[in-house]
């Protein structure tokens, strides 16, 4: 791979991948982003297989629509934006899954199997239990303040970052933050105390 | 927002302490088979219209358009067929008629006693009818063959002048049959009509059941003047042939 496509920006790489056709700077942008993705992805959806799938269909489709990419726009800005309506998507999804799921239960009464989470990849990596209370309090709260305080307080981007990955103006942003931080907070008390 | 931060500051500190969750190995790895099989995989984009448009997406629909069809034919022919009220032509009432004098209603209601009473003989009446009809059709046709069997050979001018006499002929037995059945008490012309009035198709309209609008002298005057137009026309279209 060539050194100097590794020393230019996000927005240089996929401007020549735009034009060129460089093959080569969206393996780099790939190999940038596809943690710090991963890692949104996954505090959001707490799910560590549907998280990886989400992943790469953001890679591929960036891939796919690299053309959409407006250049006044950040790299990054644009690629949360795909992850985040995926992640929500896939999030909905499963939502959908489960309230079906329970349903059918009720109805034919069939033995109903709760999956065993503890050889689970996901839990795997969250190896400290401190962190696995953390992840299931993220996943109580309301869906639209995790994942403004995912971006936040987790992948560290600016107020600024957030609302245009999310659509929404600044102070609705720190609104949701704040709102999501209170909810985890009420739903931590317990950690704080130890 | 820095009070908001501190005041949340456990939180914050236990989010940013989570362990960084990394993609799986082959991540990258497999991005490239993906996109690699998309390559390869020439689909071709059908159309919004193209889609709708599937075979089979069409069977159904269409097996539900003729079902309808079918149903619609079904449901037709069993209904009943009803006349439209709108275009029936109503009934004349027979006990109602329409006076000039108030005097007349006496007259008239003592007439339609009468007709009441004659109705029970009506079935004999039409019989008669019916009998001198035939024969004035019969007689038609003798006079029409004789007649057709001596115009023969003859002139145009002179075919004309025997069409004449033969609708002359016609109207005469028309007539003859419609005194005939004037000579017995019909609810339509009372005996007080001059039998010398009833002739061919002439009816009394003061023994009919229309509604007779009594005209001011302005309007007589009009439909006088309109009267004497129509008859001076008649005469010069009579001089004129």
């Amino acid at each position: 791979m060539d050194i100097k496509l590794r020393e230019l920006s996000d927005e240089e790489l996929i401007l020549e991948f735009q034009k060129n056709n460089t093959e080569d700077a969206f393996n780099i942008l790939v190999q940038r982003y596809k943690n710090p993705l991963t890692n949104f992805v996954f505090r959001f959806l707490g799910d560590y297989e549907a998280c990886a799938d989400v992943v790469q269909e953001t890679m591929i489709k960036v891939y796919r629509y690299k053309d959409a990419y407006n250049s006044v726009a950040k790299f990054s800005t644009w690629v949360y934006t795909i992850a985040g309506n995926l992640a929500r998507t896939e999030y909905r999804r499963q939502r959908r899954r489960n309230i079906f799921s329970i349903n059918d239960y009720g109805e034919d009464h069939s033995t109903y199997d709760l999956p065993d989470e503890s050889s689970r990849p996901d839990v795997v990596t969250d190896s400290g239990i401190k962190d696995e209370i953390i992840q299931k309090a993220l996943l109580k709260v309301k869906e639209t303040y995790r994942e403004a305080v995912v971006l936040r307080d987790i992948q560290g981007l600016s107020y600024e970052e957030i609302s245009e990955i999310l659509g929404v103006n600044e102070g609705t942003v720190k609104s949701r933050i704040n709102r999501g931080r209170a909810q985890l907070q009420e739903l931590l008390k317990g950690i704080y105390k130890e | 927002m820095e009070n908001d931060e501190k005041k949340y500051e456990d939180v914050i500190k236990a989010l940013k302490d989570l362990k960084e969750v990394k993609a799986p190995a082959n991540f990258e790895a497999d991005i490239k088979r993906r996109i690699n099989s998309e390559k390869f995989s020439n689909k071709e984009k059908k159309t919004f219209w193209q889609n709708i448009f599937l075979p089979s997406r069409l069977i159904p629909s269409l097996g539900l358009v003729a079902a309808a069809v079918v149903l619609f034919f079904v449901v037709e022919t069993n209904s009943e067929d009803v006349d439209n009220p709108f275009l029936i032509e109503p009934r004349v009432r027979e006990d109602v008629f329409a006076v000039t004098n108030y005097e007349e209603v006496g007259k008239k209601q003592e007439e339609l006693s009468k007709q009441k009473s004659l109705k029970k003989d009506e079935p004999v009446l039409e019989k008669r009818r019916d009998e001198n009809e035939l024969k004035s059709s019969d007689d038609k046709i003798v006079s029409g063959r004789e007649k057709s069997g001596e115009v023969e050979g003859l002139l145009d001018e002179k075919d004309v002048a025997k069409d004449q006499s033969i609708l002359a002929d016609n109207l005469a037995a028309a007539e003859s049959s419609l005194a005939v059945v004037t000579e017995s008490p019909q609810p339509t012309v009372p005996a007080e009509v001059d039998a010398g009035k009833v002739r061919g198709q002439s009816i009394n309209k003061e023994e009919l059941n229309f509604r007779q609008v009594q005209l001011s002298t302005e309007e007589q005057k009009v439909v006088n003047e309109l009267k004497n137009q129509v008859q001076s026309l008649e005469k010069a279209n009579k001089t004129q042939k």
